[in-house]
């Protein structure tokens, strides 16, 4: 699916992540900012992956600003920022999560 | 903690900002500061004020967090995320913020990162578009020499093409960035307009949007005050700053053309200050005003003229190309410049 706006979901406080997503056309492109990035970038990373291309996409920029969120958080804020950037917020796809 | 809108037009909230605001350090209060704000939010702990940060635009303006508070970094934070989320809200997703140098590392944790860095201040940036897709969507020049003028063309006159012909005729190529601030009385589009159909013909010219990293109204906000004011001179070290290591370097750009300015006191001092900051890496040519039948031409003089509605004096300042706009819109134009003053 195309992403049709920029979104963004998640604070900047303790044990939240921020992700920003928008157009993009090379592949799911992550910058990653987290003060844990040396010991669980790649899995952050990796999960953020995972959950965008459940939801469908396959071509965004990703901006993520982690504070430590445990995986169940980074999944929640990116499936969120997903449904804005597509304009699917009213019918939310439960079986990504 | 709650967080409160503060109306800062009333005067019992503007009273008690401020006396928050210059307890931690921050004394201006300019209305060019002030009148962009859109919305000012607090927080506060049992009555007092802890914690507060406005946003103007795409602009994060004010944030303060007072010291008394020990987990100061968490509550900043919070500030921040908010301010973010209410500018993600109204579709803003490309954030700028002009701060203090010491607070460039705060703002690096909640993913800022700083464009340029003086003594006095500092230009951070977030998000997207930023300065990395601006100059991806800019052309590159591999080799040869390449020049840059920035300009407002408030509107487009033959001073300005003096210039621009210098510049061509020195450089193999010439960047020319047009200012794409809106707050002047030609709008961004008909001054981009006039620029771009005023050099045409001059083929290793390309003019280009100034984007949010020249003269931008977030860190120059003096630039479009009247020209007898002074002008914060770190504001404009700070863009000259800018300049040279985000735009220049990546650009390869050896040199900056600007005309010389004996009457506005602002693009004296902008002048004075690029001068300062630019070189050696970028060399930096003052360019002698150009005269019309010993008339010294400059945009504030036509604006004048068009207001008084001397057509002789305008057929003498401008380019043909200036001239058909201006004709065209004459009335529209008389109101803008009775409204705006001569800025």
């Amino acid at each position: 699916m195309e992403i049709k706006q920029t979104a963004l979901a998640g604070t900047l406080e303790s044990s939240d992540i921020q992700i920003t997503l928008s157009q993009g056309s090379n592949g799911i492109q992550i910058e990653l900012d987290s003060s844990v990035e040396a010991l669980y970038g790649p899995q952050i990373k990796q999960v953020i992956t995972t959950t965008l291309q459940a939801a469908g996409i396959d071509n965004t920029q990703v901006k993520a600003v982690d504070k430590g969120a445990l995986d169940c958080v980074i999944k929640a804020r990116t499936l969120a920022a997903a449904q804005r950037a597509l304009g699917t917020v009213d019918e939310p796809n439960w079986e990504v999560l | 903690m709650q967080i409160r809108e503060y109306n800062l037009r009333l005067p019992r909230y503007r009273k008690r900002w401020q006396a928050f605001m210059e307890h931690n350090g921050i004394h201006e209060f300019g209305q060019a500061e002030l009148a962009p704000i859109e919305k000012t939010y607090v927080w506060e702990e049992d009555g007092e004020l802890a914690a507060t940060g406005s946003i103007a635009g795409k602009v994060l303006k004010y944030v303060a967090v007072c010291e008394k508070f020990k987990d100061g970094g968490a509550l900043f934070n919070q500030v921040v995320s908010h301010l973010v989320n209410e500018e993600a809200s109204r579709g803003r997703f490309h954030l700028l913020v002009f701060t203090k140098p010491k607070y460039v590392k705060s703002f690096g944790y909640v993913g800022f990162k700083p464009l340029a860095q003086t003594d006095q201040g500092a230009f951070l940036e977030s998000g997207t578009p930023g300065v990395s897709d601006y100059l991806a969507n800019l052309p590159h020049f591999e080799r040869g020499k390449t020049a840059a003028i920035v300009m407002n063309a408030n509107p487009f006159t033959k001073g300005h093409r003096a210039l621009v012909e210098k510049a061509s005729a020195e450089n193999d190529q010439v960047y020319l960035f047009v200012v794409q601030a809106d707050r002047s009385v030609f709008t961004f589009a008909e001054r981009f307009d006039l620029v771009k159909q005023g050099v045409s013909d001059l083929t290793n010219v390309v003019v280009v949007p100034g984007g949010d990293y020249m003269v931008s109204s977030a860190t120059f906000p003096a630039y479009f005050l009247k020209s007898d004011q002074e002008i914060g001179a770190y504001q404009a070290e700070l863009d000259a700053t800018i300049f040279r290591d985000s735009i220049a370097k990546p650009l390869h750009i050896t040199a900056r053309y600007l005309g010389e300015e004996p009457t506005s006191k602002t693009t004296a001092a902008y002048n004075a200050a690029l001068s300062a900051v630019l070189a050696p890496q970028v060399a930096v040519k003052i360019i002698p005003r150009h005269t019309e039948a010993g008339e010294i031409v400059s945009a504030t003089t036509v604006r004048q003229a068009i207001l008084a509605g001397d057509q002789d004096q305008l057929a003498r300042l401008l380019p043909p190309t200036t001239l058909t706009f201006v004709k065209e819109n004459f009335a529209d134009l008389q109101a803008r410049i009775q409204k705006k003053g001569s800025k």
